[in-house]
């Protein structure tokens, strides 16, 4: 089971969005421009990369630890080889990514040099006006912290932006507040932080005010409505 | 078509009309779906595709609503109304949304440069016309289908309460299934 796409139309925090929240292990592969790279994840994080001349070698290669033992990489040099190869090119848009899980075995004590919610933030950072606005679309929406973020959180390196953001988030405030009580904040730099909190799980949208029943509408029809529904 | 549309409107005056709407983004299958279970034909308001990258997908699109039609009873019927895809019409998304029971928003599962859309037509629901929704993940015939529980993580709906469920908008029992799953979560809402 997996997933592919082009980083044009479905940009890195969104991609890694959707791994962090599988939690999943399996093998994130980016044909860049220049090179093919191989993103190891384990439990929703990525713990490794690596540039491959052909696809089918990560297949091949399915046992971790004997490929890094085959590699001759050790642990402390991970975190470098990851800014080289992950986040450095955050900013980059050509690309098509296909995401496979399963298949690659690892050991057990194997750990992310940089939290998959870091990652988000830093890859949110770098995103255009056109792409925030495709989540951040409304000004309207509405935030509150989630247990999971608070947590989250406290092991993260934020911007002052988005810890201002943060402290203003408490499920009542809109975007559009937000961006009033940091004014002179620029709006994109705000929109930015709520993308990446909105994509790291440490913040989530609720809804503004209770859903109202529509006038008439009593349980009898309703009932009525689904009996007629599932005789069709 | 629009003059049909408020023909069929205006005859049935006597009768309450119960609103579900259909949204989702450009080639959806939202037609397709209120096609499927309409008892009527359906009313459209499809015009050629005029963009390139829209005429590669289809060679007509809904410019203002589609219209289905389900009768209860003798004083009630369910009209679904379908939403233009392109953002561009949303003005639209505004008109039909007042008064409706709940939103079925579908998705291309095949597509996700579409998701997006998705989402700011969930936003826009979401902050404007709060009422029960549910995420139909269509196309999952088709063989690069991302299944409906990674759909529902792109959209950050993870921490939600909108059901995303596996839709095939030709397969009637599905396109029941969907309605059903939004009747369900009105009848939580409301019953």
């Amino acid at each position: 089971m997996g997933f592919s796409g082009n980083l044009k139309d479905f940009p890195f925090p969104d991609i890694l969005q959707v791994i962090a929240r599988e939690k999943k292990n399996g093998i994130l592969l980016v044909e860049w421009k220049d090179l093919i790279v191989a993103y190891y994840i384990k439990n929703g994080q990525i713990i490794f990369a690596r540039p491959i001349d052909k696809i089918t070698r990560v297949y091949t290669e399915q046992n971790f630890p004997e490929l890094l033992r085959k590699l001759r990489v050790k642990e402390e040099v991970i975190p470098k080889i990851l800014e080289k190869y992950l986040l450095n090119r955050l900013d980059q848009r050509e690309g098509i990514f296909s995401l496979i899980f399963g298949f690659i075995k690892y050991r057990s004590d194997e750990k992310a040099p940089i939290p998959i919610e870091q990652i988000i933030l830093e890859a949110s950072r770098k995103l255009t006006p056109m792409e925030v606005r495709r989540k951040i679309s409304d000004d309207m929406l509405t935030f509150m912290i989630t247990p999971e973020g608070k947590e989250v959180v406290k092991n993260l390196k934020l911007t002052p932006v988005e810890e201002k953001v943060l402290e203003l988030i408490d499920g009542h405030r809109t975007v559009e507040d937000i961006r009033r009580e940091l004014f002179p904040t620029p709006p994109i730099e705000i929109n930015r932080a709520l993308y990446g909190l909105w994509s790291a799980g440490i913040i989530k949208r609720v809804r503004r005010g209770k859903r109202h029943k529509p006038e008439g509408l009593t349980v009898d029809i309703l009932k009525r409505i689904i009996e007629k529904v599932k005789e069709l | 078509m629009l003059g049909l549309l408020k023909k069929e409107l205006l005859k049935r005056d006597n009768k309450k009309k119960i609103k579900i709407l259909i949204s989702g983004p450009f080639a959806a299958g939202k037609t397709q779906f209120i096609k499927t279970i309409s008892e009527i034909e359906p009313l459209t308001t499809e015009k050629k595709t005029t963009k390139d990258k829209e005429k590669s997908v289809k060679d007509f699109t809904t410019v203002a609503m589609d219209f289905g039609k389900i009768t209860i009873d003798d004083e009630h019927e369910l009209y679904l109304f379908g939403t233009p895809g392109q953002s561009r019409f949303d003005f639209m998304w505004d008109i039909l949304g007042k008064g409706a029971l709940g939103i079925i928003v579908l998705v291309d599962s095949t597509n996700p440069q579409t998701f997006h859309e998705a989402r700011q037509i969930i936003n826009f629901f979401e902050s404007n016309y709060p009422v029960p929704m549910v995420v139909g993940a269509n196309k999952q015939d088709l063989p690069d289908a991302w299944p409906p529980e990674m759909i529902k993580a792109a959209l950050n709906l993870d921490t939600e309460d909108i059901p995303v469920i596996p839709v095939v908008a030709t397969d009637k029992e599905s396109v029941k299934n969907a309605l059903l799953t939004l009747l369900q979560e009105i009848y939580k809402e409301f019953g």
